[in-house]
C-alpha cells in the first residue's frame, strides 16, 4: 500500500511540473505523427491544373474593385428574378386558393346544412388565412432558396462572407452573418437556421437574434403597399414608383443598419461573456448539382411553407374570426381590444386596429394587410366593401385601399409608423419557435421577442412626436 | 399630451433607468454588492490575504487587512477578533499568522477563485481584465464538492491562467518558482511563467502591452528608469515598477532560446512559413480551433489572399484554404 502511495505521491510532484500546455504538446505530436504516417504512404497527383482555375476566379471575385460589384449584382439578380418570378405565380395561387376555392367550399357547406358559424370559423377563418399565407409564401420562396442554395453550392457564398468580414468584426460579428442576413430577406427563419454555418457561440447568438431586422418576404408587400400609398402620393405622380420604391429599400438598408448596431451593442454586453472565435473556410469551387440542388431545396421549403402554413397560419385565421364574431353585449372583442389601445397607438403614430392586426399576425405577418382592412370595414361600420365579419380580403385597387384606410384615420405619419412597426416588432412565431429550438434557450427566445418591440415602439413614439412638432 | 413635454418625460426615464441599470456603476450594481459583503465574505477575503501573504513570505497586520479589504480599522479590529475566536488566526505582537485550519480554508477558497479564472478564460468570452474580479465573488458561493466536478470539467489544470498554481482539493500547493521580471540582466533569456492581475491598473498596462504566459523574453537593458526588453520578437519598454509584476523563469539551455521569429500576419500574399507556435494570447476554443485546422509547431502555411478590405488573410493548410483575422494571426509566431 505504501508502495502505492508513494507512487501517487511522485505522480503529483511530477504533474507540477508539466506546466500548463500538456494538451498543446499532445495534439502537436499527434499532428506530427499523422503527417509523417501520410507523408509515408499517400501519393499526391499533380492537381495543378483545378487549382489555378480556383485562384484566377478568387482573384476576381476578392479582388479590391471587382469583388463588391459582383456581389452586389448577383445579389440583385437573385432579388429581381425572385421579385419578378413569384409574381404570375402569386396570383394565380391567389385567384385559386384565395378567389375561386372559398366559393366551392362555402357552397359545398351550404349543401351539407353546415352551421354557419362552422363554415365562417373554419373556412373564412382558419382555411382562408392558411391559403392567403401560402400564396403570398410559397412562390418567392420556392424561387429565391434554390437560387441561393445553387450559389452555395458552387462555393460563391463564403467568398461573400470573406469581403463582408471586416464590417462585421468591426460591429462584433462574424462574416458569416452576411449570408444568414441575406436568407432573412427571404425568411427569418431560414435565417436562423442558416446561422449554424457560424460555429461561434456568441455569434451565432449574435446571427439568430439580429436575423429579424432583415425585412422578410412576409413584410415585403405590406412595404411596398404602404409605400406606394403613403410616400409615393406625398410627390408628383411621374416619380412617385421611384419615390416609394427608394422608400421600401432605405427601410431594408436601415434594417440592416440596425442589425449591425444591435450586433456592436450585444457582442459588448449581455454576450460579452460568451466564447468567440473565428474561422472561415473557403472550399474549392465546384459545378453546382442543378437539379439535385433544385429538388431538395424546393421540396425542404415547399415543406417548411405548408407545414408553417397548416401549424401557425391556420389556428391565427381562426382566431382572427373568433375575435370579430364573438361579442360581449354587442361589442366584439376585436371592438374592445381596439377601443383599449387606441390611446396609447394613436399617442405613438399608430392605432389599434394596427396593434390588434400585429397581435392576431404572430403566426403570420403576411396576412397584416387583409387583416387591417377587414378590422377597419368592421370597426367603422363600413358597408359596400369587404366581404364580412372575419373575413379578410384584399381591395380591388391601390386606390380603394387607400380611400378606405383615409376613412379609418390614417395619415402620412400613420403610414410612416407602420413601415417602421413592420420593421421592428417580434419575429413571427415560426421564427421564435425556430429561436427556440436552434438556442435550445427560453432567454434568449424572450430576449429576440421583446426587443425588436421595445424598439419599434420607442422609434414610432419618437417620430410621431418629432412629426408633431413640425 | 404636448409632443414637446412627452419627449422631456421619455429622456426622463432613459436617464433613471441609465442610472439605475448601469454596469458597475448603476443603483442595481451598488445595491447587489452591498448585499453581497457578508461576514463570510470578510472572513474568507482576510484568510485570502493572509495567505497571500506568507506565500510571498510578508508579514501580515491588522493595517494590512483594512487596506486590502477596504474596510476602516474598527471593523477590522472586530473581525481580527472574530477570527481568533473561530481559531484560524494567531495573533503575536501586532504580527497575525495563519493556523493550520486556517490555512486549509484559505486554500480553500483560493482553490475555488482560480479554478473559476481558468474556467473563464478556456470557456467563455470574458475579456482578461475582468476575471479577477469575476472570481472574487465566485470564491464565496461554491462548496468544495461543486469546486472538484468544476475542475473536472475543464480538465483539472494546474495553474491558472495567470500562471498561479491551483491548490489540489486537499490543499497541496507548489512553492512559488522563478524571479521578477526586473532582475534580469542584460542579454538574459527568460519565458513569463506568472502575470499578477493585481492591481488592475497595473495589470492593464501588462495586457496592453501584449504580455502572455510562456512569451519568451530577452533583456536589452535595465536600468532603474526603465527596463527595456523584447518579447515574443517585438520590443517593449516597462517601468521596473510595473515589471515587478511579471515572473520570468531563465532558459536553461540556449537552444531553448529561439530567434528571428515573426507573427503570421507579418506575411504577405505568396510567402510561407512555418508554425512555431501559438501565443497564449489564443486561448480556450479558438485556440482548440486553430489546432483542428493543423495550426501546430512544424506545419507549413502559406499566404493565398487577402480580403479586399485588408482583414481576414486566406491561408492554405494542410491543403484547405481558412481565413483568419489579423487578431489572430498577430498571435500565431512563424519561421520564413
Amino acid at each position: 500500500m505504501t508502495n502505492r502511495n508513494q507512487i501517487l505521491e511522485l505522480a503529483n510532484k511530477f504533474r507540477w511540473g508539466l506546466g500548463g500546455n500538456l494538451h498543446d504538446a499532445l495534439m502537436e505530436s499527434i499532428f506530427k505523427e499523422a503527417s509523417d504516417i501520410a507523408h509515408k504512404v499517400v501519393i499526391t497527383k499533380n492537381e495543378k491544373g483545378a487549382f489555378s482555375f480556383d485562384k484566377k476566379l478568387d482573384k476576381i471575385v476578392t479582388n479590391r474593385w471587382t469583388g463588391f460589384p459582383i456581389m452586389f449584382i448577383l445579389l440583385a439578380i437573385v432579388f429581381w428574378l425572385t421579385v419578378q418570378g413569384a409574381n404570375y405565380p402569386s396570383n394565380v395561387l391567389s385567384n385559386l386558393l384565395v378567389g375561386e376555392l372559398p366559393h366551392i367550399l362555402k357552397n359545398f357547406a351550404l349543401s351539407i346544412n353546415l352551421p354557419h358559424w362552422v363554415a365562417g370559423l373554419f373556412i373564412d377563418g382558419g382555411y382562408l388565412a392558411m391559403a392567403w399565407v401560402i400564396s403570398v409564401m410559397l412562390p418567392p420562396m420556392a424561387i429565391f432558396f434554390p437560387l441561393f442554395t445553387l450559389l452555395e453550392d458552387f462555393g460563391y457564398l463564403p467568398r461573400v462572407a470573406f469581403n463582408m468580414d471586416n464590417l462585421f468584426r468591426k460591429a462584433g460579428a462574424h462574416g458569416k452573418q452576411a449570408l444568414t442576413m441575406s436568407m432573412g430577406f427571404g425568411c427569418n427563419a431560414a435565417g436562423v437556421v442558416a446561422a449554424r454555418i457560424i460555429d461561434s457561440p456568441r455569434e451565432r447568438l449574435i446571427a439568430i437574434i439580429t436575423n429579424n431586422f432583415s425585412l422578410c418576404n412576409g413584410r415585403w408587400p405590406t412595404q411596398i403597399l404602404i409605400a406606394t400609398i403613403f410616400i409615393g402620393g406625398l410627390v408628383p405622380a411621374q416619380i412617385a414608383g421611384l419615390v416609394s420604391a427608394g422608400a421600401v429599400v432605405g427601410v431594408a438598408v436601415f434594417g440592416v443598419f440596425l442589425s449591425l448596431v444591435t450586433s456592436w451593442g450585444l457582442s459588448r454586453t449581455v454576450l460579452k461573456g460568451e466564447a468567440s472565435t473565428f474561422n472561415l473556410e473557403l472550399p474549392p469551387y465546384r459545378p453546382p448539382r442543378i437539379l439535385q440542388t433544385l429538388y431538395t431545396s424546393l421540396m425542404d421549403r415547399t415543406l417548411i411553407v405548408l407545414w408553417r402554413a397548416v401549424v401557425f397560419a391556420f389556428p391565427a385565421g381562426l382566431v382572427i374570426w373568433l375575435i370579430s364574431n364573438l361579442t360581449v353585449g354587442d361589442v366584439s372583442l376585436a371592438d374592445y381590444f381596439i377601443n383599449w389601445t387606441n390611446p396609447f397607438a394613436l399617442f405613438i403614430g399608430l392605432n389599434g386596429i394596427i396593434l390588434l392586426a400585429y397581435v392576431v399576425a404572430i403566426p403570420a405577418n403576411e396576412i397584416v394587410i387583409p387583416t387591417i382592412l377587414m378590422l377597419t370595414v368592421v370597426h367603422f361600420g363600413l358597408t359596400g366593401v369587404g366581404a364580412g365579419a372575419g373575413v379578410m380580403f384584399d381591395t380591388s385597387s391601390i386606390d380603394a385601399t387607400k380611400q378606405l384606410l383615409e376613412v379609418g384615420g390614417w395619415t402620412v405619419l400613420t403610414g410612416v409608423n407602420l413601415m417602421i412597426f413592420t420593421l421592428l416588432h417580434n419575429p413571427c412565431s415560426t421564427t421564435l419557435f425556430t429561436i427556440y429550438k436552434e438556442t435550445g434557450s427560453l432567454k434568449w427566445t424572450v430576449f429576440s421577442a421583446i426587443y425588436p418591440i421595445i424598439m419599434g415602439f420607442t422609434l414610432c413614439f419618437l417620430v410621431a412626436q418629432v412629426w408633431r412638432i413640425f | 399630451m404636448n409632443p414637446v413635454e412627452s419627449l422631456i418625460i421619455f429622456s426622463l426615464i432613459v436617464a433613471s433607468l441609465t442610472v439605475i441599470f448601469l454596469p458597475r456603476k448603476g443603483l442595481l450594481a451598488k445595491w447587489k454588492h452591498t448585499i453581497r459583503s457578508t461576514e463570510r465574505v470578510l472572513i474568507e477575503d482576510a484568510l485570502k490575504h493572509l495567505y497571500d501573504r506568507e506565500y510571498n513570505q510578508l508579514g501580515c497586520t491588522l493595517q494590512s487587512i483594512a487596506g486590502n479589504l477596504e474596510i476602516n480599522s474598527d471593523k477590522a479590529t472586530n473581525l481580527v477578533e472574530r477570527l481568533e475566536k473561530l481559531g484560524l488566526i494567531n495573533s503575536k505582537d501586532g504580527k497575525l499568522s495563519l493556523t493550520p485550519k486556517g490555512r486549509s480554508y484559505a486554500l480553500r477558497v483560493i482553490r475555488v477563485h482560480r479554478l473559476w479564472e481558468k474556467y473563464l478564460s478556456e470557456k467563455t468570452g470574458v475579456p482578461e481584465i475582468d476575471w479577477h474580479d469575476k472570481a472574487e465573488w465566485k470564491e464565496h458561493e461554491l462548496t468544495p464538492e461543486q469546486a472538484d466536478d468544476l475542475a473536472a470539467s475543464i480538465g483539472n489544470p494546474l495553474f491558472d491562467p495567470h500562471g498561479d498554481p491551483i491548490p489540489t482539493s486537499d490543499g497541496r500547493i507548489p512553492r512559488k518558482e522563478g524571479v521578477p521580471l526586473s532582475s534580469l540582466k542584460e542579454g538574459n533569456a527568460a519565458r513569463i511563467i506568472h502575470i499578477e492581475d493585481e492591481p488592475k491598473a497595473v495589470y492593464a498596462q501588462l495586457l496592453a502591452l501584449d504580455l502572455h504566459l510562456g512569451s519568451q523574453i530577452i533583456m536589452i537593458e535595465n536600468t532603474r528608469e526603465r527596463i527595456k526588453f523584447e518579447s515574443d520578437g517585438d520590443e517593449k519598454v516597462l517601468a521596473p515598477i510595473f515589471a515587478a509584476n511579471v515572473t520570468v523563469k531563465l532558459f536553461e539551455r540556449k537552444t531553448d532560446v529561439q530567434k528571428n521569429f515573426i507573427t503570421l500576419s507579418n506575411l504577405k500574399v505568396g510567402e510561407k512559413g512555418t508554425v512555431l507556435k501559438i501565443s497564449n494570447a489564443l486561448r480556450g476554443q479558438e485556440r482548440r480551433r486553430l489546432m483542428d485546422f493543423g495550426i501546430v509547431p512544424g506545419a507549413e502555411i502559406a499566404v493565398e489572399m487577402k480580403s479586399p478590405s485588408g482583414d481576414p488573410t486566406a491561408y492554405l493548410i494542410r491543403d484547405a484554404i481558412i481565413a483568419f483575422r489579423k487578431n489572430q494571426s498577430d498571435h500565431i509566431f512563424i519561421k520564413k
